[in-house]
């Protein structure tokens, strides 16, 4: 197996303003070994969020070469990356995308049912990582009768739900006051001595440096920095 | 995704969106109920048709003669048979000596066959009435004619029994085969048989409702006197009842006396009978007609003579009532068709709304089968509660359309094909919209608010 989790090797992405096509990644070569815990820095419009769909097989890109755990995501086809994304990589939002009409259970068991599990072995297969998180007590509660960090903890709780070896988190912090801020930033610290390989991406750097390498990110071209 | 889990989520969105789902599955209840009761009127009015036509043989042939001389024609036609959609009291009070046809009745309203009606008025200036002879005649010279017999019908005052006063009913005057001809059977009691009628007896035999008003029941009229043109008749027999018929006369309203015995006491020779021949094989009835119509221009050079069959009266009855059910289907497509924009706008609607959810579902690796299968079931699940709805609605109104004299036959068989068009359009309907949800862009999808 590959030791990094993620490489890419110039990865171009641009849109088009009228005739003129505008760049947002320019030749981005960026590697993550497995047990990193990093963070994307970088304000908004620098192209981190597209950067992090691209990372989480959610985005197309027009040059360069993507691969995930060894396996080359720029050859794949939507079927083999719908697999990827529940296999391999575990999201988090910064909006929690949780679907309100499904209980807490129900959104955690998500991508297992997708697997083509039951629910009942699903249920069994979760409840380890929801008492880690300490929402046992929601299972039954809809989104909307949460907090912002209880939310957050089901988004986490679902993205490590299929163990993935990837966990991909975008300004997971962003809708939290900053106690429960810090309380995500804490799990996450403890996740990756676990084992949980982590790119966080974030435009604050007080967030940033809770990972244990920062990649700044601007005017999508990336450069390392030095905590 | 297995798919009893891909139900339950379905289940759960569904259930958290009742009134969403009843207003979307409007179109389908609506249709549903409608193509149920096309079916049902439809079956419904083929039984109508069978009912009114049970009273005859398929391969029977009327033969009755209209006279055009004068203005007081005794009706040559049988009873004026009631079209396939009336609900069949027929009579045949045509005055005095109507003909009266037990096994294809009158000529009624269907097609029949008004050969050179034309020419028949200048034909028919003589009188003629058609005797036993006559059906004796045809029965030796036309080959393949099973049986033979002559009947006719009139309107007389009756008395007797409960009756407080005199009361007119139909009297017909038929041969002892009249019984057998008209699928009729008795109730109580026995038909008459050749020798009352060659002895000109005064028996008779009534029809079910006619032992009930004369008699209160037909045990009461068993072996009673009824007073026909103040003569007294003993009363042999009550028929079973037999219910409304489409030709001839409703035989549970009258009394059927023998032939001769209506000629010497009722009618007079001024009677205008219907001879009724059956044929043995029922492709044959086209070659006998025109074989009774060559013997009978032998006797008769000057007369056309009215020849019905009831095959042909009963195909034309059929066909009318096709005619229906095609105008009602056409009906129900129509609106099965807006009933599925309809769906399919709901889901558009739907997809749109939740598009994020879609962006979900896609960021954890659900496959484009499993969101596509999800909104089909959905749209399914829709039509189903619209087809379960449109078949209580079905049933809530057939009284309503009962109570415009349509006959409705529903049957569970119906109800389920009726649901089964329901599910299919909205389902049918329902496939674009959930197409395109599983084609979305996951971060296309997931940004959307």
């Amino acid at each position: 197996m590959s030791a990094h989790v993620i490489e890419m090797k110039g990865i171009c992405k641009g849109y088009l303003l009228g005739e003129e096509r505008v760049p947002i990644l320019k030749n981005v070569d960026f590697t993550v070994d497995r047990g990193e815990f990093v963070a994307i820095l970088g304000p908004s419009g620098s192209g981190k969020t597209t950067l992090m769909n691209i990372i989480g097989c959610m985005d197309e890109w027009e040059y360069g070469e993507y691969f995930l755990n060894g396996r080359p995501i720029h050859a794949m086809e939507e079927e083999e990356l719908n697999e990827v994304r529940n296999k391999e990589i575990g999201f988090i939002f910064q909006n929690y995308q949780l679907i309100p009409t499904y209980t807490v259970l129900q959104n955690i068991i998500l991508p297992l049912l997708t697997r083509g599990m039951t629910s009942t072995e699903a249920k069994e297969r979760s409840m380890e990582i929801i008492r880690m998180l300490g929402i046992d007590h929601r299972l039954k509660h809809k989104p909307n009768e949460l907090s912002g960090g209880q939310k957050q903890r089901v988004s986490i709780a679902r993205a490590l739900v299929c163990r993935p070896a990837l966990l991909l988190a975008d300004e997971p912090t962003g809708a939290l006051d900053s106690r429960s801020g810090k309380d995500v930033l804490a799990l996450f610290g403890q996740l990756n001595k676990m084992g949980n390989t982590i790119v966080m991406i974030t435009h604050d750097l007080n967030v940033a440096k809770s990972a244990t390498r920062i990649v700044r990110i601007s005017d999508g071209e990336l450069s390392e920095e030095t905590i | 995704m297995l798919l009893t889990e891909l139900l339950r989520l379905v289940w759960l969105n569904l259930s958290q969106n009742k009134f969403k789902v009843f207003m979307t599955s409007i179109g389908i209840i609506v249709g549903t109920a409608t193509i149920m009761m096309v079916i049902a009127i439809g079956t419904g009015g083929r039984e109508e048709v069978a009912e009114q036509f049970k009273n005859l043989n398929a391969g029977s042939i009327d033969i009755s003669y209209e006279y055009s001389g004068s203005s007081r024609g005794a009706g040559g036609f049988g009873g004026s048979g009631g079209g396939p959609g009336s609900s069949g009291r027929t009579s045949g009070r045509s005055g005095s000596g109507g003909g009266f046809a037990p096994p294809s009745g009158g000529s009624g309203s269907f097609g029949g066959g008004f050969p050179g009606m034309g020419s028949q008025n200048r034909m028919n200036q003589e009188r003629i009435t058609l005797s036993k002879d006559n059906a004796e005649e045809l029965s030796l010279m036309v080959p393949g004619i099973k049986s033979a017999t002559i009947s006719y019908s009139t309107s007389a005052s009756v008395e007797g029994g409960d009756l407080e006063e005199s009361k007119n009913l139909t009297i017909g005057g038929v041969l002892e085969n009249y019984m057998e001809l008209s699928n009729l059977t008795m109730a109580i009691g026995s038909f008459f048989t050749e020798e009352h009628d060659r002895q000109k007896e005064k028996v008779c035999v009534l029809g079910q409702e006619a032992a009930k008003t004369i008699f209160g029941s037909a045990y009461e009229a068993y072996n009673g006197i009824v007073y026909i043109d103040s003569r007294p008749y003993a009363v042999l027999g009550v028929f079973e009842e037999m219910g409304s018929v489409a030709s001839g006369i409703s035989p549970d309203g009258s009394i059927f006396i023998p032939y001769e015995t209506g000629v010497k006491y009722l009618t007079g020779t001024g009677v205008s009978p219907t001879i009724t021949v059956v044929a043995s094989d029922v492709d044959e009835v086209d070659r006998i007609k025109e074989d009774i119509k060559t013997v009978l221009a032998d006797s008769y050079p000057n007369a056309e003579f009215t020849i019905t069959d009831a095959g042909s009266k009963m195909e034309a009855a059929n066909a009318s009532n096709r005619t229906l059910t095609m105008l009602l289907v056409a009906m129900a497509v129509i609106v099965f068709i807006v009933g599925g924009i309809g769906i399919m706008n709901v889901l558009f609607v739907s997809v749109k709304e939740r598009t994020n959810e879609i962006g979900i579902l896609k960021a954890i690796g659900c496959s484009r089968r499993d969101i596509l299968l999800e909104f089909l079931l959905e749209a399914s699940c829709t039509s189903l509660v619209g087809g379960l709805f449109g078949v209580l609605l079905a049933l809530g109104i057939t009284p309503l359309v009962e109570s415009f004299g349509m006959r409705v036959s529903l049957s569970v068989r119906d109800g389920l094909i009726s649901m089964a068009f329901g599910i299919i359009t909205g389902t049918v309907f329902g496939f674009y919209p959930a197409y395109k949800a599983s084609r979305l862009i996951p971060v296309v999808a997931l940004n959307q608010e």
